[in-house]
């Protein structure tokens, strides 16, 4: 049950987008019109001015404060960083990562055998990346999750590793927003 | 906790934080501020071992001492005014957790006790945010198989001797020892003795740190997913209490719980390891009745569920008392039933009409301590409630003896691992080529599920609730920790529905524990105290004095 109700004001909302809403109509055209010459003259003129991408061909560059979908951070030898403590799997709050830790020779002692992370569930909140006491799950500047079935939503480790050299702009980001030296 | 005693027989009165406490004189501080609730932080202080005095973490402020007095092993005296929360206390606090933590190498991602670990809850509790030394951490053992169920970790370790006195005071085998002086001292063993005794797993659980850690725990699961419930170990007679740590329907972990009248806080590395049956591949998970089982129909005959095969055991066992009389029919129970499923195994020896019912009950070693000889759970329990030879009835080994002879039609077993392990497995199947219809419900295969014509799927303890007996007549609860395989019926639920199709071929009552209990209670003089809500965590002790005996109507 609703505890407030609120009154729309339809009269004023009738008036400011004129009869038949002309008014209204007239100003998002003038919009997509004024936007459809610069784009023109621009390109007449050799240089586009616009912010239209042609997406997919082209992606925008996303600002390290972006957050995209986790992933894992690899190391320089090829495997993963995280030691599968667990706590971004506590931390999340849809419940959309799964760990199978193992023990390894490695000096790090254990992995995660397996990590799965369910991206038709992760709500990119990047509370696994603020929990994680190695830098090993961030937040990447990917997007596009979009398969043909629910089980290929479901990153496993595999898909999920990225060299540690091209996120270096992110990590620094995460370091100095959350304070750690 | 312990169990205080109501009335100390020499009381004095503390003043511990404005709070005024009537204590037993003599009794540490410490002890009586945990008893109050009132906590201090501690590592080297446990209940059940000797006073060390070595962490310096539970010092507090006694009114006209001059200085900071170490509560574990400052006796309480009357009129004595504590002060456990003042700036010089937390001060001096700050300080040891700052030493204590020089060296310490902060891996707690990657550390078992992470979560359960005094240093982290006291670290945020007590110490200060950051280290102040940048001088390298000392280096030492990691993953070193100190023996051969625990892992140690020498560069978590504090030095608060609890395992170094845990193996000279209630092991008695003295295998750890502080080793070096100063700065260089650390845990360790004689070169030839490695930390193998029959408790060993125990200094694990008592280590405040993570560095004695259980071999068969390491790298496993992360504490806190875990969901802990209260149960009693299956392995003998002793019954220790436990808590299963669960995750995913899975058993991760079996930990001793206190109960100073049974295990203090101790458990024996058998009964801890002794879980895996629960959720290995020998598992029976469906019933089989000459070879259909519930996905696989034979020829004429469909596939079966378990109610379908608990029906046809009871038509076997109707044809054999009207073709041969009720004498060719013997059951054979297991002391790993709890003791409402017994009560209600004999009521199926008695709707059989039988008196072939007995019991089997492995033994094996034993010790002074808490490992008992026989091996498992429920022994005097199910001879309490009557799983033995009833008036002209034979004993286990008369029983094989007659199924060799041909005098036995059909024979019942409950547990058949444990019938093979006292019987021989090869002189048990000899004997069992004679009988017409062998019926076995176990919870784990054998050569006599092999064997059998009816294979009923039986429960583990970890699934099903109930209570258990020990040695020395305390009941105690167990409790269900997993869900049982698909389909399958409580050992309990199997009993009644046979009963109830031998008796008279009627639809059979639910099998409900609490009811079955009061039942027992009502029954037994024993048991009349005893309600399963009324165990509680620490169970209850048999009553030995004979009551007025409560006939209950119909028997």
């Amino acid at each position: 049950m609703a505890s407030r109700v609120v009154k729309v004001d339809r009269a004023g909302v009738q008036k400011a987008t004129g009869p038949l809403a002309i008014r209204a109509l007239a100003k998002g055209l003038a919009v997509t019109n004024r936007h459809f010459f610069r784009n023109l003259f621009g390109w007449l003129r050799g240089k586009p001015t616009v912010a239209t991408v042609m997406f997919p061909e082209e992606d925008v560059k996303k600002p390290p404060a972006f957050r995209g979908m986790p992933v894992l951070v690899q190391m320089e030898n090829g495997k993963e960083r995280c030691v599968a403590c667990g706590l971004c799997e506590w931390a999340c709050p849809v419940d959309c990562i799964l760990i199978e830790p193992a023990e390894t020779d490695d000096a790090i002692e254990r992995y995660p055998k397996v990590f799965d992370i369910d991206m038709g569930r992760c709500m990119y909140c990047g509370l696994c990346e603020e929990a994680c006491p190695e830098e090993a799950i961030v937040m990447s500047d990917r997007v596009e999750i979009s398969a043909f079935s629910r089980e290929a939503i479901l990153w496993h480790k595999e898909n999920l590793l990225i060299p540690v050299d091209r996120l270096p702009q992110r990590l620094d980001y995460i370091r100095l927003g959350y304070g750690r030296r | 906790m312990s169990e205080r005693s109501v009335q100390p027989k020499n009381p004095v009165k503390v003043i511990i934080d404005g709070r005024e406490i009537v204590a037993e004189a003599g009794h540490t501080l410490l002890q009586v501020a945990l008893d109050n609730g009132i906590e201090i932080p501690h590592y080297c202080y446990h209940p059940k071992l000797s006073i060390d005095g070595s962490c310096r973490m539970c010092q507090v402020k006694i009114q006209r001492v001059p200085k900071l007095a170490i509560s574990c092993n400052t006796p309480v005296t009357d009129g004595m005014v504590v002060d456990t929360q003042s700036a010089e206390v937390a001060e001096a606090r700050r300080g040891v957790m700052e030493l204590l933590l020089i060296n310490h190498p902060l891996d707690c991602p990657i550390c078992d006790k992470a979560g359960e670990c005094y240093l982290q809850d006291y670290s945020f509790g007590y110490g200060r945010q950051h280290a102040r030394t940048t001088s390298p951490r000392r280096k030492g053992l990691k993953r070193h198989p100190i023996g051969p169920r625990v892992v140690f970790d020498e560069e978590r370790c504090i030095l608060c001797r609890r395992c170094v006195r845990f193996t000279q005071e209630i092991s008695k085998t003295g295998e750890l020892g502080v080793l070096g002086i100063g700065d260089r001292s650390h845990i360790g063993t004689a070169p030839d003795r490695p930390l193998d005794n029959a408790y060993s797993v125990c200094t694990a659980d008592i280590c405040p740190v993570g560095a004695l850690l259980s071999a068969d725990f390491h790298h496993k699961r992360r504490v806190w997913f875990l969901e802990e419930v209260e149960s009693v170990c299956p392995g003998c007679a002793n019954g220790c209490n436990v808590k299963l740590g669960m995750f995913r329907n899975e058993i991760q972990r079996l930990v001793p719980r206190r109960n100073d009248a049974v295990n203090d806080t101790w458990m024996c590395d058998h009964g801890r390891l002794n879980y895996h049956f629960a959720q290995d591949e020998t598992r029976v998970r469906v019933p089989r009745v000459d070879g259909v089982t519930p996905e696989r129909g034979n020829g004429s005959r469909p596939a079966i569920d378990a109610a379908a095969a608990v029906e046809e055991v009871a038509r076997r066992i109707r044809g054999a008392i009207d073709t041969h009389g009720a004498g060719a029919v013997a059951l054979i129970g297991s002391a790993h039933l709890t003791n409402e499923e017994c009560y209600r195994l004999v009521g199926l020896r008695d709707a059989i009409g039988t008196p072939h019912l007995d019991l089997v009950v492995p033994l094996g070693d034993t010790d002074d301590f808490l490992i008992k000889a026989e091996k498992a759970a429920n022994a005097r329990g199910a001879r309490d409630v009557g799983v033995q030879p009833g008036a002209g009835g034979k004993a286990a080994a008369d029983i094989l003896a007659a199924c060799a002879a041909g005098e036995i039609k059909v024979l019942y077993v409950v547990g058949s691992a444990d019938l093979l392990a006292v019987h021989g497995e090869e002189s048990v199947l000899r004997a069992l080529a004679e009988v017409e219809t062998v019926i076995a419900q176990d919870a784990n295969r054998s050569a006599l599920t092999d064997r059998a014509d009816i294979v009923l799927p039986g429960l583990t303890w970890a699934e099903k609730d109930g209570s258990f007996t020990n040695h020395a007549g305390r009941v105690q609860r167990i409790r269900q920790a997993m869900t049982p395989p698909e389909g399958a019926l409580t050992d309990g639920e199997v009993f009644v529905r046979v009963a109830a199709w031998v008796q008279d071929g009627t639809a059979p009552a639910a099998f409900d524990v609490r009811a079955t209990l009061a039942e027992i209670a009502m029954t037994l003089p024993a048991y009349r105290d005893v309600t399963l809500d009324g165990l509680g965590s620490h169970g209850l002790e048999q009553r030995t004095t004979t009551g007025p005996q409560i006939v209950t109507p119909g028997g």
